[in-house]
C-alpha cells in the first residue's frame, strides 16, 4: 500500500486503515459484501466498480464480491436496488447518474432515486463525440459538422443509444441550431464506435475509455465534449459549450456509491469511509485516469453528497420536463 | 385431445398476441416501428395454428401423459422446483436446497429417511462449497447467515 | 507470414515458463469443469474469476481466462451427451444426436469425437488467427447493420432445414422465439415490450434460464415420469474409442464446423451458439441422408462441437486485433484488459507483442491441455452412467439451479426455468421440436435491430440491403437457400408438412 512508504508525522497523519478498523461496527462484515453493478460485465461501469473493489477490499480486508444485475439497460439492476435489495449492509450499488432518468422516467412511481442514499462519489465521465479519420467529415471541427448537418438534413448519421443522454445531447443541439442529424440507435456507446470505424455511422458518441484504443490508432478524431471544462487527457478538444457559446451541454455519468436507504447507520458510516478512503488512494486515482474519467470538483469536496447529486438530478429534470417528456 | 387443446391455445395466444403488438405501432417514420415483428410473428402462429387444427392429428401416436406414480414422480419434481425458486430468497440457498433434496428424494424417489437426509446433505454442502469457494459466487444466504 | 512465426516464438518465449503453463492448465481445467456443469457458462465463470487475475500479471490473467473460454466449449458436450442436459447453451445441438449415440452405447465415441473435433478444430482456429488476424479484423470491422441483417436470414433460413419433422410445428416454434425474444425492452427506441409491467420482465428472458428449462428440466421430468430402468444406460456402452467408419464419416463434419465456426466467431453477436446451430442445421442439410439426423448420426455432434471451438477463435480475432468484442464474454476479457491497464486496439499487437502472441501461443498450448484433459475423462464420465439415476437426478437439478442463478443472480430466472421445463416437458409429448425455438430466439434481437437499423443508416430505404455487395449476396444465397430446401422437403417428405 503506498501509505507504508510514507513514514508520518508524530500524531499529523493517521494511518487510514487503522481508522478504517476503528469505524468497523461489531458482527460487520461476517459474510462477503457485494457491490452491484447494474451494467454488463467488461464495461465502463464494471471497470470503475471493480478498480474500486479491489482497492476497498484491499484497504479493509472484508471480501467484496462484484455482482452484474444486468437487464433492461440498468432498469432491472436499479429495482432491485431501490426495493429488494436488504438494507443491511451487504450491499452496496455502484451506480451511475443514468439511475436518475430510470427513476424518473420508467419507474413509474414504484421508486425514486431517493431510495438510494449515497455514501460516496467514485468519479464521472463526459460525453464526447467523435468523429472517423476517413470520409467526407474528416477533419472537421465539431461547429464545421453541425453546420454541415444544417445544411444537409438528415444525412449526417449519428449513433445513439435510444432513452439517454446520448439522445438528448442530440435534442438539444437541433433544437439550437436548427441542424438534423439521422440518428442510428445501438446498444451502447461501443457499438456505435465500431460502426463509425467500419464507416457505418458519421459520428459516434462515447466515453473516453471507449475509443482510446482506436484514437492511438489513428481511427477517430475527437470533436467535443459536454463538459464544463476541457479535459485533461485531450486539451485540444474543445467542449460544447465553448464551441456554440452556451453553458447547457453539459452531460456526464456520474458514478457513485450507494446504500439502500434504512441501511443501519454505523454501517453505512463504515461503508461510506471505506469507499471514500479508497477514492483517497493515490494508486487508484491514477489508475481511474488512465481510463480517462475525471473527477468533479464540486462531488470531490462535497459537504453534503446528497444535496449536491439530488441539484445535479434536479437540472435533469428541468430538461425532461422541457422536453415533454415528464409532466 | 390435448393436441387439438394445444393448437387452439396457439391459435388464441397468437391472436391476443398480434393485437398487443399492434397496439405498439406498425411502421413509423423510421421504418419498422416496436410492433412490427411481434405482429408478424404472432400472426404466423395463429395461422400455424389454425391450419394444425383443420388437419388430421400428426402426432404419430397418442401422447401418453403420466398417470399414477409417473405423474405423481413429475409433480413432486416440479413442487420441488417451486419451493427452489419461491424459498431462496427467504431462507437462502442451503435451507432451501436442502429442503427441497429431501422432498425429491423421498417422493419421487422413495429412499429411506437415513439415505436422503444423508444425500440431501452432502449434495447441498457441496454444490455450496464449489460455488462458494472455489468459484466465488455468492449464492442467497438466509437469516442465519449462511 | 514470416513476422507471424516471429511473433509466435515471441510468444511460446512467454507462455512457455512454469507459472504461464500452470494458468493454462488451470484455466482449462477450470473451463471444462465450467462447462460440464449445466448452466454455469463462461460468461459466469469469468466475471468470477476475474478478480484473481488481478493478483497476477497481464499475461498471466489473460491466458487463464481465455483457457476458461474455449474450455467450456471442451467440456460443454459431455452432459448433453449423456444427460440430454447441455452444458452450456453453445451445446444445445449436441444433445440431440449426442444423446441418442449414448443411448445405442456409443456415448464413449460421442465424448471422443467431441473432444478431438474441438481440438483440431481449436488449433486450425488459433493458426488462421496467427496468420491472418489483422487483415481479417479490417475486412470483418465493415461488417454493419446491413451485412447482420443478411447473416441473421441466412441463419434461419438454415434453422429452417434443421426442422425435424412436422415443419408447420418447426415454423411455429420458430415465430414463438421471436415472439420470446421481443420481451423486453425494444433496443431501437428503449420501450418496454411484453412487460406488462414487470420490471424482471423488462430485462427479457435469460436464455440461459431457457436453454435449461427447456432441454434440462424437461429432460429431467420425462426420465422421471418412467423411471424404468434404474441406471440410464449402464448396460449398452460399447467400446470408448470412436471407430474407423466414425472417423470417415466425422473428417469433413469436423473441418467443415471449423470453417464455419470461425466465420460466425467473428461477426458481431455471432460466437459460439450461433456457431454450434448453424453447423448442423449446415450437416443436416448437406448430409445424403439426412433422416439420420436425430437418431445418432455422428456429424451432428462433430460439426457444432467444433464449431464452437473456431468460433472461440474467431471471436478473439476483433477483440485482440481492434479492441472490439462481439459478444459479452470477449467484452468481458476486454475489461480485464483495461482493468489491467492496457488499451486493447489497432495499435495493440504493434505496441504489446508479448501480450497478443502470448495470448495466441497460449491457445495452442491450452488446446493441447483440454485433449489431454478430456479424452482420459471419456472413461469417467462414462462411468457416471453407472450411478442410479433416482440418485443423481436431484443433484443434476440442483446443480441446473444453481448454473442458472449464476447468470444474474436472480430468481426471477429460476421461475422461467420452471416455466420453460413444463412447457418443454409437455411440447415433447406432443412431438414439437425445440431446436428452431432456441435459435430463433438467439437470432431474432439481432436481426431486427440490424433490419431497422439498416433502414434508419439508408438513404434510400431497403435498397441499401442489395447495394452492399456482401448483403446482396447473403440475401440471395437465403433466397436460393430456402427454394431448395422447399424442393426438397416436397420431394423426400411427399407432401409439405
Amino acid at each position: 500500500m503506498p501509505w507504508s512508504l510514507l513514514s508520518a508525522p508524530a500524531g499529523a497523519q493517521s494511518d487510514p486503515k487503522a481508522d478504517l478498523a476503528k469505524l468497523k461496527p461489531k458482527d460487520f462484515p461476517t459474510q462477503p459484501i457485494e457491490f452491484t453493478v447494474v451494467y454488463p460485465a467488461g464495461g465502463g461501469m464494471d471497470v470503475s466498480a471493480r478498480l474500486l473493489a479491489k482497492h476497498v477490499e484491499n484497504l479493509t480486508g472484508d471480501r467484496i464480491l462484484v455482482n452484474n444485475r444486468t437487464g433492461g439497460a440498468g432498469m432491472v439492476g436499479h429495482s432491485y436496488l431501490a426495493t429488494q435489495a436488504k438494507p443491511d449492509g451487504y450491499t452496496v450499488g455502484v451506480v451511475a447518474s443514468l439511475l436518475w432518468g430510470d427513476a424518473m422516467l420508467r419507474a413509474q412511481g414504484r421508486w425514486s432515486f431517493t431510495d438510494l442514499e449515497p455514501i460516496a462519489y467514485v468519479n464521472s465521465d463526459a460525453l464526447i463525440w467523435v468523429g472517423s479519420t476517413e470520409g467526407p467529415y474528416k477533419g472537421m471541427s465539431i461547429k464545421d459538422v453541425v453546420n454541415a448537418a444544417k445544411d444537409k438534413p438528415n444525412t449526417i448519421r449519428v449513433a445513439i443509444v435510444p432513452g439517454s443522454m446520448w439522445e438528448y445531447i442530440l435534442d438539444q443541439i437541433e433544437a439550437n441550431s436548427g441542424a438534423k442529424f439521422l440518428r442510428v440507435p445501438f446498444q451502447g456507446g461501443g457499438a456505435g464506435i465500431t460502426a463509425l470505424i467500419g464507416g457505418n455511422v458519421d459520428i459516434a458518441q462515447g466515453f473516453y475509455s471507449e475509443f482510446r484504443g482506436h484514437l492511438e490508432g489513428g481511427k477517430v478524431a475527437p470533436l467535443a465534449v459536454a463538459a464544463a471544462g476541457r479535459m485533461d487527457f485531450l486539451k485540444g478538444m474543445p467542449t460544447f459549450n465553448e464551441a456554440f457559446g452556451s453553458n447547457e451541454y453539459l452531460w456526464q455519468l456520474v458514478r457513485y456509491a450507494v446504500v439502500p436507504k434504512d441501511t443501519p447507520a454505523d454501517r453505512k458510516a463504515y461503508l461510506a469511509a471505506a469507499v471514500q478512503t479508497a477514492m483517497k488512494d493515490p494508486e487508484l486515482i491514477a489508475e481511474y485516469r488512465k481510463q480517462g474519467v475525471f473527477f468533479d470538483p464540486k462531488l470531490e469536496n462535497s459537504k453534503n453528497l446528497a444535496a449536491d447529486l439530488n441539484a445535479y438530478a434536479e437540472v435533469e429534470r428541468q430538461f425532461y420536463i422541457k422536453t415533454g417528456r415528464l409532466k | 385431445m390435448f393436441e387439438r387443446a394445444l393448437n387452439v391455445f396457439w391459435v388464441v395466444l397468437g391472436a391476443a398476441s398480434a393485437v398487443y403488438a399492434w397496439s405498439l405501432g406498425m411502421i413509423g417514420p423510421a421504418g419498422p416501428e416496436s410492433g412490427l415483428f411481434p405482429f408478424i410473428a404472432s400472426v404466423i402462429v395463429a395461422s400455424a395454428g389454425v391450419v394444425l387444427l383443420l388437419r388430421p392429428a400428426t402426432v404419430a401416436h397418442a401422447p401418453d401423459f403420466p398417470r399414477g406414480g409417473g405423474l405423481w414422480r413429475v409433480l413432486g419434481v416440479i413442487l420441488g422446483l417451486i419451493v427452489m425458486a419461491a424459498g431462496m430468497p427467504y431462507l437462502g440457498f442451503s435451507v432451501t436446497s436442502f429442503i427441497t433434496m429431501i422432498i425429491l428424494l423421498r417422493t419421487v424417489d422413495r429412499s429411506s429417511w437415513l439415505s436422503a437426509v444423508t444425500l440431501a446433505f452432502l449434495s447441498t454442502v457441496s454444490v455450496f462449497w464449489l460455488f462458494g469457494s472455489m468459484l466465488g459466487m455468492a449464492l442467497p444466504r438466509g437469516p442465519w447467515g449462511w | 507470414m514470416m513476422e507471424a512465426l516471429n511473433g509466435l516464438l515471441t510468444g511460446f518465449g512467454v507462455i512457455l515458463t512454469p507459472a504461464n503453463l500452470y494458468l493454462c492448465f488451470l484455466g482449462s481445467l477450470i473451463g471444462t469443469l465450467v462447462g460440464v456443469l449445466p448452466g454455469v457458462g463462461p460468461l459466469a465463470a469469468l466475471a468470477l474469476l476475474l478478480p484473481v487475475t488481478f493478483t497476477l500479471s497481464p499475461i498471466g490473467g489473460m491466458v487463464m481466462l481465455a483457457s476458461i473460454f474455449y474450455g467450456a466449449m471442451y467440456g460443454g458436450s459431455t452432459t448433453s451427451i449423456l444427460l440430454n442436459i447441455p452444458g452450456e447453451a453453445a451445446s444445445v445441438v449436441t444433445c440431440i444426436d449426442g444423446h441418442q449415440m449414448a443411448r445405442q452405447g456409443r456415448a464413449g465415441p460421442a465424448l471422443g469425437i467431441a473432444a478431438i473435433g474441438s481440438f483440431i478444430a481449436g488449433t486450425l482456429g488459433v493458426v488462421i488467427m496467427t496468420f491472418f488476424a489483422p487483415a481479417i479484423a479490417a475486412a470483418a470491422i465493415r461488417f454493419g447493420p446491413p451485412e447482420n441483417f443478411a447473416l441473421m436470414v441466412l441463419g434461419l433460413v438454415c434453422t429452417l432445414f434443421m426442422i425435424s419433422g412436422s415443419t408447420i410445428k418447426g415454423v411455429l416454434m420458430m415465430a414463438l422465439g421471436f415472439l420470446t425474444a421481443a420481451v423486453g425492452l425494444d433496443v431501437v427506441n428503449g420501450r418496454e415490450r411484453y412487460t406488462f409491467g414487470s420490471v424482471d420482465l423488462s430485462g427479457g428472458i435469460e436464455l440461459l434460464a431457457l436453454v435449461i428449462g427447456l432441454f434440462g428440466v424437461a429432460e429431467i421430468l420425462s426420465n422421471v415420469e418412467t423411471m424404468a430402468k434404474t441406471t440410464l444406460l449402464a448396460d449398452r456402452i460399447r467400446g470408448l474409442w470412436p471407430s474407423l467408419a466414425d472417423w470417415r464419416a466425422s473428417w469433413r463434419a469436423i473441418l467443415r464446423g471449423s470453417g464455419l465456426g470461425f466465420v460466425l466467431g467473428l461477426v458481431p453477436g455471432g460466437g459460439p451458439v450461433t456457431a454450434a446451430f448453424m453447423s448442423y442445421a449446415l450437416e443436416k442439410r448437406i448430409a445424403a441422408q439426412p433422416d439420420r439426423f436425430g437418431k445418432g448420426a455422428i456429424e451432428g455432434v462433430a460439426g457444432p462441437e467444433s464449431a464452437n471451438n473456431s468460433a472461440v477463435a474467431g471471436s478473439l480475432i476483433p477483440v485482440l486485433s481492434l479492441g472490439i468484442p462481439g459478444n459479452p464474454v470477449t467484452a468481458l476479457l476486454l475489461g480485464a484488459l483495461i482493468i489491467q491497464g492496457i488499451q486493447p486496439g489497432p495499435l495493440f499487437i504493434a505496441q504489446r507483442p508479448d501480450l497478443f502472441w502470448g495470448i495466441v501461443a497460449s491457445m495452442y498450448v491450452g488446446n493441447v491441455f483440454l485433449l489431454l484433459l478430456n479424452l482420459p475423462l471419456v472413461g469417467l464420465w462414462v462411468q457416471f452412467l453407472r450411478i442410479p439415476y433416482r440418485v443423481m437426478f436431484p443433484v443434476v437439478l440442483l446443480l441446473c439451479v444453481v448454473g442458472t442463478y449464476s447468470a444474474n443472480k436472480n430468481v426471477f430466472d429460476l421461475w422461467v426455468m420452471l416455466a420453460f421445463g413444463v412447457a418443454g416437458y409437455v411440447l415433447r409429448k406432443l412431438e414439437y421440436d425445440l431446436a428452431p425455438f432456441v435459435i430463433a430466439f438467439v437470432l431474432a434481437p439481432l436481426l431486427e435491430q440490424s433490419l431497422r437499423q439498416s433502414l434508419v443508416m439508408s438513404s434510400d430505404g431497403a435498397m441499401i440491403l442489395i447495394k452492399r455487395p456482401v448483403t446482396g449476396l447473403l440475401l440471395a444465397a437465403s433466397v436460393v437457400l430456402t427454394f431448395l430446401m422447399f424442393r426438397r422437403r416436397t420431394k423426400t417428405e411427399g407432401g409439405l408438412p
